[in-house]
């Protein structure tokens, strides 16, 4: 007879192979961090107008909008097109370890491109936080990772075809870059900046540049978290109830 | 229950001894029913894989075939029927169930970025199966893959990926094997392997459930069969059986050729010569 192996056992080899296929696709993760790190880069002379603490939030939206639309999203996609999951299904392990391990490895690379982005803003800008405020920075990185993520797992809940996934997150986040970005300098018209202020774009981004300059979180903010978590729960809970496992699902 | 015989190679002493073993359903599947939203698309369909048989679900594209394998996996909850696996009910205990089951999905992957002997870790850990260096390499050679341990599997041929995920299938020593359709797109010499590779389990007592559209697949390495079409079983026999119980079927003989009736005639007797997409 054959016994069921222990969960641990279990999750260090998926979290094993997860951060293997990682590794291997290391140039995508590049192209993630690029966006932030050139905007770094070439806003530079605005940064006293605009306050370092408004740059790095900017950045590391951005980062997190990448990581969740497309790095997850597509990875995801592209497993279940391939028959991934459903081979890894048939082994005697519990369904939601499949899913923990990836989101481990998701946590990871948040944790890699806020790093990325703290060392490219203190190198470049000169932009630098207290400690308080690069583990404020962390955390509302996480949070507001889990929105993009949860968006992430959406677009793949509603759309079966890897192909189509790709360029319906690549879309989504170009949009959400030049809406957000543009959007909330003004560029687009008071309206639009009002909407982008309360949009998945403004609430993390406001959180995050709230969290990083310690003192300067005030009621507005609170608001914004709300608003957050409330996305972060809405989006993923629609993506994991209209998730399917197989590609070829009707 | 029932006792049958076994040969089986003793390699060392380069003779063949025959011994008894108490053979037992190592699968058993009880009046199954599967449904796609209002499409029927398996109907009350039974049988059972007892433990040293190689036992074929022959149908042509469309029948169920990979829907009655995707209930005894668990990928699918069906409309009714019972399912035992080793004596394991897939709905009660379904971890147990698959702990005692190998697959070969009929579109399967592994993430193409995984070299060979990632795959072989990542899998022997899902399964609990301690991989010495001395078991990864015997596994290796056994599959000639020695060669390409460090290959990814996206760079690998058709027959090689085929390999691994019959080997994969096996790590853990299940006593039920499900192959859904393991040999198509496989050139005539991986074929045989294969068909080789299969006889060595059941002869090793493993019993295996291989679903196939191939009638010489099914006459060349099946005890039993079992032919489905449109989601029901037609008959279930030895194919010498199915053949001798059919040959005097009126369809039976006008599908046939040259007045010699083959197990193809009996197929195209039964389901029609309707051609399926
Ligand atoms: N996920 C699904 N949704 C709807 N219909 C399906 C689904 N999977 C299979 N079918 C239908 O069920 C029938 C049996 O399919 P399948 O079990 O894959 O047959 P086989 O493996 O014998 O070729 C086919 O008509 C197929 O179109
Ligand atoms: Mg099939």
């Amino acid at each position: 007879m054959q016994a069921i192996p222990p969960t641990s056992t279990v999750l260090s080899s998926l979290l094993r192979a997860d951060l293997t296929t990682q590794w291997r696709n290391r140039k995508s993760f590049m192209l993630i961090l690029l966006v932030p790190v050139v905007i770094l880069l070439s806003w530079k002379p605005a940064i006293d107008k605009l306050g370092g603490t408004f740059v790095l939030g900017t950045c590391l939206t951005l980062g997190l909008i990448a990581i969740g639309l497309m790095g997850y999203s597509n990875s995801v996609a592209r497993d279940r097109d391939k028959g991934v999951f459903q081979r890894l299904r048939v082994a005697p392990l519990p369904t939601w370890s499949i899913m923990v391990s990836r989101l481990a490895i998701q946590l990871m690379l948040i944790f890699l491109m806020a790093t990325a982005v703290f060392i490219a803003g203190s190198y470049f800008d000169k932009i630098t936080l207290s400690a308080s405020g690069y583990i404020m920075g962390y955390l509302a990185s996480i949070m507001g990772g889990a929105v993009y993520l949860g968006l992430g797992q959406m677009i793949v809940g509603l759309i079966k075809n890897a192909e189509t996934v790709h360029s319906t997150s690549r879309l989504v986040y170009f949009v959400f870059i030049m809406v957000g970005m543009l959007g909330e300098l003004g560029v687009l018209g008071k309206e639009i900046a009002e909407a982008v202020l309360w949009s998945p774009y403004g609430t993390v981004k406001h959180i995050i540049a709230s969290s990083i300059h310690t003192g300067s979180w005030d009621v507005s903010a609170s608001k914004a978290l709300v608003a957050t978590i409330g996305y972060a729960v809405v989006f993923s809970g629609l993506g994991i109830k209209w998730f399917k496992w197989s590609g070829s699902e009707k | 229950m029932k006792t049958k015989m076994v040969t089986q190679t003793d390699s060392s002493h380069k003779q063949v001894i025959n011994m008894h073993v108490q053979s037992q359903a190592v699968l058993e599947v009880l009046n199954l029913n599967v449904k796609y939203e209002d499409f029927h698309a398996v109907k009350n369909v039974s049988f059972s894989v007892q433990e040293g048989e190689i036992f074929g679900l022959l149908g042509p594209n469309g029948a169920g075939k990979t829907s009655c394998l995707s209930a005894v996996e668990g990928l699918l909850v069906p409309e009714s029927g019972e399912i035992y696996v080793a004596g394991y009910d897939v709905k009660k205990q379904g971890l147990l169930a698959r702990a005692n089951m190998g697959v070969q999905l009929q579109a399967t992957s592994f993430q193409p970025e995984l070299n060979v002997m990632e795959i072989l870790k990542l899998y022997s850990g899902i399964y609990g199966v301690d991989l010495t260096k001395e078991k990864m390499d015997s596994i290796l050679n056994n599959i000639n893959l020695r060669e390409s341990r460090s290959k990814k599997f996206g760079q690998l041929s058709g027959g090689q990926q085929q390999r691994v995920s019959l080997v994969i299938a096996l790590i853990h020593e299940p006593k039920l094997v499900l192959l859904d359709e393991p040999t198509t797109g496989l050139d005539p010499q991986a074929r045989r392997q294969l068909w080789e590779r299969m006889e060595a389990l059941r002869n090793m007592g493993h019993g295996i459930l291989l679903t196939t559209h191939s009638m010489e697949e099914a006459e060349a390495v099946c005890d039993r069969v079992s032919i489905i079409d449109h989601g029901q079983i037609i008959n279930t026999d030895t194919p010498g059986g199915l053949i001798d119980k059919h040959r005097n079927n009126p369809e039976v003989i006008r599908a046939s050729r040259k007045g010699k009736i083959t197990l193809e005639d009996v197929f195209i007797g039964l389901t029609g010569s309707q051609v399926r997409v």
